[in-house]
């Protein structure tokens, strides 16, 4: 996954600004793709190509904001840095409120640019490790009995095994055997470890009857 | 009184023939009077005639009375009489009357002239008297009374000139002159029968053994003493009924020369009197002519003046003289005068009225700007004959109607500048645009520079681009300049495809900003039509601003706007649609009003300004309310 070069995707309808920022980009050792329409970028959008896109404001049919709504309902979480020739400041607070990484006014500087891509391509590359951890732990959850599913919220409730035996009607040893199950399935070094990854999954802890 | 010798034969008289001869006296005076008017009334050959005839009846008349009387005179022995002495007699009397005559119609009548031919008249009337005596035959001798005879004679002298002075008197013939002839003619016959009973007297017969040398002598029997005096009284009558019908046929001549006369006085009055008219209408026409607020003038057919108003001496301050012929095109201003000339010369072959406006100079040099107008006057051939013509001082008018192009074109701007000011946004943008590629491609450049083996062909490439963009960026300001710079409207000839894609260019962001979508339909190969770049540019920035502002509340359907070039005969047609609410019937001509706006922030110059630009590039702008939308159309003629 870490081999794949991020793309840095360029949608503006000036040919002549496209050029310019491909040339400005390309010359940091970045890729560089151009479209003139959001419709060319989706197709040419692959999910698994990390990345970011750099979006004009202005463009034809649509503004860029509507296309950044359209996107994140699309569920294309690709991290966007703005470029407008005349901005304001609505516009501005309503781009980075919808989690735009940057917002640069036409002409920029060339290094605000570059830094602004930095930025999002390390925010995607960060976006996609912890994308990637979720998947994981997803997995690795998925691998669990429904039993050491049961155990899971009670154990990260910091209930001891006897208590847990009680609220489940087993015995102290079935638990004993299930969480370490548990345990070694989740690989979880620690209490603490699987209460991070039970979070990380949304799984609350329960609130057990306590004798 | 008769005085006869106491040795002489006793006579004696027939009364009644007495009394004939008498008669024929005063006829034979009347006669005489009564032609003598007529011989001076004739002329020439008429007068000879006259003179003769009148001559022959009245000597005729004065010796039918002379012989009567001696017939009258009865001597107890045979009488007769040697004709051709009676003949002789009779000569003498028409002689005698002849000169008579003669006197008496000359121009003047002196006194000594009268009394010479008094003189004259009276010894022929005397010679005929005693020849005829002297005719008479029969056994005796005659004896005068010196004394008698001297008075006889004196009696003709005196009945002569009376006669003469009467026949003078009376020759001029008018109505009152009758009953005075008829009087005059009494006096002169009973003075002639004077004279000649006088004369008889004078002579004593004595008788005598000798008979009379009867050889050619005739008695006259009582038949032939009638037949003189009938004779006689016919020829008198004759010779008064002619002159009389002469008179009569001479007085209706006079009548009619008068009547003619008359009416030739009637009508020179009548002409006097029209003539009066006509000179009063001539000058009164010639005070409007003259007075009418206009130069006013005729030319002949070759373009020649031949008439000027005083207005236009007055105004030129040129003599009459000088302004003639071609002489008035000098006060046309230098500037105008091919354009005057071309448009006058044009008139002059087409035969059309023209309507020209040339600047005319004033006696003090100033120009001022007038209106010159002619129309021509032709013949029933249709052959022009005259031209006709005014020049109107425009000077004011023109100066206000520049005031008003002026304000015009002032609010156009300010419009223009309005429209720009709501357009900053967008306009950045297109000035920002290719700054934005020049600010980057100039770092890129500068960051290969930095690099110890720069990209040459990447530099290359960069600075080609910056070159462009700056390029582009200078054609947009200047664009927007022209549209800021406030210029004298001008006309030039242009594309309005062109015209209507630099529009596009400029409004784009402004149509992406309003998520309008344009469509342009633009045919191909419109003729190019003269006008102001500016101007048109406006118009349809407007038309467009229009529509944007008409889609923003438009959530239903997609917001469309449709920009549409076509030919249409002699014109382009421009059209500009929207796809918002439409217009309101009622307002689709209100909203051209000034001042009349359905937005909340316009101030209704827009569409008004628009339309008048259009209007004054010949053209029209209107609205129809469409099947979607509102749709805005003008036109332009393509010449």
């Amino acid at each position: 996954m870490n081999d794949v070069a991020p793309i840095v995707f360029v949608v503006d309808d000036d040919p002549s600004v496209r050029r310019a920022i491909e040339r400005l980009v390309e010359s940091v050792g970045l890729q560089v793709e151009l479209f003139a329409s959001p419709q060319e970028f989706l197709q040419a959008w692959r999910r698994d190509v990390p990345g970011c896109l750099v979006l004009d404001i202005r463009l034809p049919g649509k503004s860029g904001l509507d296309f950044q709504r359209e996107l994140a309902e699309a569920n294309i979480p690709i991290p966007i840095i703005f470029i407008t020739a005349h901005g304001d400041i609505p516009m501005t607070v309503r781009a980075m409120k919808s989690g735009a990484v940057e917002f640069l006014t036409k002409p920029f500087r060339d290094q605000d640019l570059l830094d602004a891509i930095q930025l999002a391509l390390e925010r995607d590359s960060a976006r996609r490790k912890q994308d990637s951890e979720m998947a994981t732990l997803r997995e690795l959850y998925k691998s669990l009995t429904p039993r050491e599913r049961e155990i899971l919220p009670l154990v990260i409730s910091g209930l001891l095994n006897k208590q847990i035996a009680a609220n489940l009607g087993t015995s102290e040893a079935t638990v004993k055997v299930h969480r370490s199950q548990l345990m070694r399935k989740m690989g979880a070094n620690s209490l603490a470890d699987l209460v991070r990854m039970a979070e990380k999954l949304g799984i609350r802890a329960a609130k057990p009857n306590v004798p | 009184m008769l005085i006869s010798a106491y040795a002489a034969m006793s006579g004696s008289y027939d009364y009644s023939e007495v009394a004939r001869s008498v008669l024929i006296a005063i006829l034979a005076s009347y006669a005489a009077l009564d032609l003598a008017g007529r011989v001076t009334a004739a002329r020439g050959w008429v007068r000879s005639a006259w003179l003769t005839g009148g001559a022959a009846a009245m000597g005729l008349g004065i010796w039918a009375m002379h012989f009567k009387g001696m017939l009258a005179f009865q001597l107890p022995i045979p009488v007769s009489y040697h004709w051709p002495t009676v003949l002789l007699s009779l000569l003498v009397a028409i002689l005698a009357s002849a000169f008579a005559l003669y006197v008496v119609s000359r121009q003047k009548l002196g006194l000594v002239r009268a009394l010479v031919g008094s003189g004259i008249m009276a010894s022929g009337i005397s010679g005929m008297h005693y020849i005829g005596i002297a005719a008479m035959r029969l056994a005796a001798t005659f004896r005068f009374h010196p004394l008698l005879v001297t008075l006889s004679v004196a009696f003709a002298i005196a009945f002569s000139f009376a006669a003469l002075m009467l026949a003078f008197d009376l020759r001029e013939e008018t109505k009152q002159t009758a009953s005075r002839k008829i009087a005059s003619a009494i006096v002169m016959g009973a003075a002639v029968s004077a004279m000649h009973y006088t004369g008889m007297a004078s002579v004593s017969f004595m008788p005598s053994a000798i008979l009379p040398n009867l050889t050619h002598a005739a008695s006259i029997s009582s038949l032939g003493n009638n037949g003189i005096a009938i004779v006689t009284v016919i020829v008198l009558a004759a010779a008064v009924l002619t002159s009389s019908l002469d008179r009569q046929a001479e007085a209706e001549l006079r009548h009619l020369n008068e009547e003619l006369e008359h009416r030739v006085v009637e009508r020179t009055t009548e002409l006097v009197v029209v003539n009066d008219e006509l000179k009063k209408l001539k000058d009164e026409l010639r005070l409007v002519i003259d007075t009418i607020p206009a130069l006013v003038w005729s030319k002949l057919p070759d373009g020649s003046a031949d008439f000027f108003n005083q207005r236009f001496r007055e105004y030129t301050g040129l003599p009459l003289e000088e302004g003639l012929g071609g002489g008035w095109m000098s006060v046309i201003h230098p500037e105008d005068r091919s354009k005057f000339e071309d448009e006058w010369h044009a008139a002059l072959v087409a035969g059309e009225t023209f309507d020209v406006e040339a600047r005319l100079r004033r006696a003090d040099g100033q120009y001022r700007q007038f209106l010159l107008r002619g129309v021509p006057l032709r013949d029933e051939l249709g052959k022009i004959i005259k031209w006709y013509g005014t020049s109107t001082d425009i000077e004011e008018r023109k100066r206000t109607e520049e005031a008003l192009q002026e304000a015009h074109a002032r609010l156009a701007h300010i419009t223009r500048v309005m429209a720009m000011g709501e357009l900053a946004a967008a306009i950045a943008h297109e000035v920002n645009q290719p700054l934005a590629a020049i600010v980057t491609n100039a770092n890129f450049c500068l960051r290969q520079l930095a690099n110890a083996t720069p990209n040459l062909e990447k530099l290359r490439e960069a600075i080609a681009e910056i070159a462009n963009d700056g390029t582009r960026a200078s054609a947009v300001i200047s664009r927007i300049r022209a549209l800021l710079q406030r210029g004298a409207p001008e006309r030039v000839e242009l594309d309005i495809n062109q015209l209507i894609q630099e529009v596009n260019v400029l409004l784009r962001d402004e149509l992406t900003r309003n998520r309008v979508s344009l469509r342009a339909d633009l045919a191909a190969d419109l003729p190019r039509v003269s006008g102001d770049p500016i101007q048109l540019q406006q118009v349809l920035i407007n038309l467009v601003m229009n529509g944007i502002d008409a889609m923003r509340t438009l959530t239903d359907r997609k917001r469309e706007l449709l920009i549409k070039s076509a030919k249409n005969h002699s014109e382009i047609f421009i059209q500009v649609q929207d796809s918002g609410e439409g217009l309101d019937p009622q307002q689709a001509e209100r909203i051209f009003e000034p001042f009349f706006t359905t937005k909340p922030e316009g101030i209704g110059m827009g569409l008004s300004i628009s339309r008048s630009i259009v209007e004054s590039h010949g053209g029209r702008l209107w609205a129809e309310s469409g099947s979607r939308g509102a749709r805005f159309q003008f036109t332009l003629p393509t010449k």
